[in-house]
């Protein structure tokens, strides 16, 4: 480092601890801003995982393989021959993804009717293979009578709660279900009530059912098809590379089989995901607003209380220039800290109260619902690398930004007036 | 006007050299112009300064002293005119090439001391050293030589805030000398202190213009540093009215 570098950097450093109060007054406002930024992120990041993992149990799984034009046509016409499903399954054991891999779970699913003696109702009917179901779903957890699916079932029926009211259905109550087979025809299928569920979700609640996938193959003339192969991940991180290891995988399979991520496969909660993430930005928008305003307000201040000391540095000889970057450095060592100590305070208290969880059950219902999945009202924080590195990118931005002005002023100095300042 | 010196010509028995003078001025002109109102701060002042003067520019409040000595020391730019220091036409310097000259051959003692707070005396004193990349061994050599001559030895470490006002112009007087300046500028470097601290201040400078041959440059109406001066420039409405030495 050149000496005038290093005078520069002792003149900032000093004047930090000499104004030590005021350092310390505005630093805490950083601190403030950063600790509850990274407490943020943190819950949002947390939240936004929970959100996406609920999501994906109900629905199609964070990467899903499904038959071209399956998700515009929903028909039996556009599924997985046996075939298609073996490559998927061989695909599964290597061990780009075995290791991301959680569960996966077959499913074959229709639009149907589902009739009893006093009416008949639209419905989505899903048939699961009921022991691979468990560790996929979150559904059999919703059961408000009765039981769920068990691997032996045949002719049983999980139902909508509100569905299965309005069937005046009640656990082994017995009621056809109607939908189109594989050949175009209409057809039916007896089926009995095994147990009824509460997901919170109206859509789900009041049409949807699932029924044991071996009765659904046979009764639609599907031996051994499924529309769709869903698999649960560890975590969303996981979808880009376990997508593309299984797309390579299914190359050769390209015109019966696409690959799919939860964004692709549930177009609503992508949105909805989105959606928050904007909100936390603007968020984060007044944080960053608040922190710089604060350090702008302190260098500022010191620059004006320091006009004299200005004036006698350029008049010894240092340039308009390295005046300004005293007071720039100074801007961004102050930023520096207090953001670093900021981070620091903002995981000691994410990790020290709330690394089992945050529950808002206070603030809101149980059974909130957004975008087709029920939120968790008890939200794990999680910390993200990338998340880490923004922080510091934004501690970095607003020190800059907030320091250029001060020091753009501390050069604007005119050194005989500056002598004439009162301290 | 002319105070009729010109350079080459020898002014004192002790001034150094005979060449370069240590400041020239030639028509030298500073107006202000505030909301229509005109001030000329500074009137056509020509005038030569040699090295190892010990000069003091005398007048009334408003009489143009600081500003003159301002536009010496390269801080306020002349409106008309040029400053020559030590040869060099400072009016037609770059801000960079300013700051350069100051840093080299000037050395600046103000009213209120203007050390700077953050750094000890000693820091302060070798302040311009160290602008100059002065080797460490060098500097603290030289500033403790000076300490020891000025009566600062062992309140090297202490912070300008734990100096008297008398101590804290003397580290102001040895950072604006310990770089052997072409020339030394005070503005009324005696006005903050008692009467005591004053005369040995002066005492101070004028045994370093002897003993060093630094040439001093006062703006002030301290009597007893008009005594002392070799030489008076007098200043009145921003012209000079008297040019009177003392040899």
């Amino acid at each position: 480092m050149s000496t005038r570098r290093r005078i520069r950097l002792r003149l900032a450093l000093r004047n930090l601890r000499r104004q030590k109060r005021r350092s310390v007054l505005s630093g805490s406002a950083m601190v403030l801003a950063m600790a509850l930024l990274v407490f943020s992120r943190a819950i949002a990041e947390g939240g936004h995982e929970d959100w996406i993992d609920a999501g994906v149990r109900m629905g199609g799984g964070h990467v899903s393989v499904q038959a071209p034009d399956y998700r515009t046509r929903r028909t039996l016409e556009y599924r997985l021959s046996p075939e298609v499903r073996a490559a998927v399954q061989d695909a599964l054991r290597s061990d780009e993804i075995s290791r991301r891999l959680v569960a996966s779970a077959p499913r074959l699913i229709v639009q149907g009717l589902a009739s009893s003696s006093q009416a008949a109702l639209p419905a989505a009917i899903m048939a699961v293979d009921p022991e691979l179901e468990t560790h996929f779903s979150a559904l059999q957890d919703k059961l408000m009578d009765g039981r769920w699916l068990e691997p032996d079932d045949r002719l049983h029926a999980y139902v909508g709660y509100r569905l299965a009211n309005r069937l005046k259905l009640r656990e082994g109550s017995r009621f056809v279900l109607t939908a189109q087979d594989a050949n175009g025809d209409i057809s039916g299928q007896m089926v009995r009530v095994a147990g009824t569920f509460r997901s919170g979700i109206p859509d789900m609640d009041e049409g949807f059912i699932q029924i044991p996938l071996a009765t659904a193959q046979e009764w639609l003339g599907v031996p051994g098809a499924v529309t769709t192969e869903a698999l649960l991940l560890r975590g969303s991180r996981d979808v880009g590379p376990v997508r593309r290891e299984l797309g390579r995988a299914l190359a050769g399979w390209s015109d019966e089989a696409e690959v799919l991520g939860w964004r692709e496969s549930m177009p609503e909660l992508d949105a909805a995901v989105r959606m928050d993430d904007w909100a936390d930005y603007v968020f984060h928008l007044v944080l960053f607003v608040i922190a710089a305003t604060a350090i702008v307000n302190t260098i500022l201040m010191s620059v004006m209380y320091r006009t004299r000391e200005f004036g006698v540095l350029r008049a010894l000889g240092l340039e308009r220039g390295e005046v300004g970057r005293v007071v720039f450095i100074e801007g961004m060592i102050l930023t520096a800290i207090s953001g670093l100590v900021g981070m620091a305070l903002g995981a000691a208290i994410v990790w020290g109260f709330f690394r089992n969880g945050l529950d808002f059950s206070a603030l809101w219902d149980m059974e909130m619902e957004a975008a087709g999945v029920v939120i968790d009202p008890v939200i794990v924080p999680r910390f993200r690398w990338n998340q880490i590195v923004q922080s510091l990118f934004f501690i970095l931005a607003i020190g800059s930004l907030s320091s250029i002005y001060p020091a753009w002023r501390a050069t604007r100095i005119d050194v005989a007036e500056a002598m004439k300042f009162e301290e | 006007m002319s105070d009729g010196v010109n350079g080459g010509e020898v002014s004192t028995g002790r001034v150094r050299t005979l060449g370069t003078p240590a400041v020239r001025t030639e028509a030298l002109w500073k107006v202000y112009e505030h909301d229509g109102i005109r001030v000329e701060a500074v009137r056509d002042v020509s005038m030569t300064i040699q090295p190892g003067e010990f000069v003091v520019l005398a007048g009334p409040s408003g009489s143009g002293k600081t500003t003159l000595l301002n536009m010496l020391g390269g801080l306020t730019r002349p409106t008309d005119g040029g400053v020559w220091i030590d040869g060099t036409d400072i009016s037609a310097l770059s801000e960079r090439e300013l700051a350069r000259l100051r840093l080299e051959r000037l050395g600046f003692v103000f009213q209120a001391y203007n050390l700077l707070p953050v750094l000890t005396a000693l820091e302060n004193a070798e302040f311009t050293l160290l602008l100059r990349d002065v080797p460490a061994d060098e500097r603290r050599e030289k500033v403790e030589k000076l300490f020891e001559r000025i009566g600062m030895s062992g309140l090297e470490d202490r912070r300008p805030g734990k100096l008297s006002g008398g101590q804290q112009q003397r580290v102001a007087v040895a950072r604006a000398v310990v770089g052997q300046p072409a020339l030394v500028l005070a503005d009324e470097p005696t006005a903050n202190l008692d009467t005591a601290t004053s005369s040995a201040l002066i005492d101070l400078m004028a045994e370093l213009n002897r003993d060093l041959g630094t040439t001093f440059v006062f703006a002030t109406h301290d009597t007893r540093l008009l005594e002392r001066a070799r030489r008076v420039i007098r200043l009145v409405d921003g012209s000079i009215v008297g040019d009177d030495r003392r040899d």
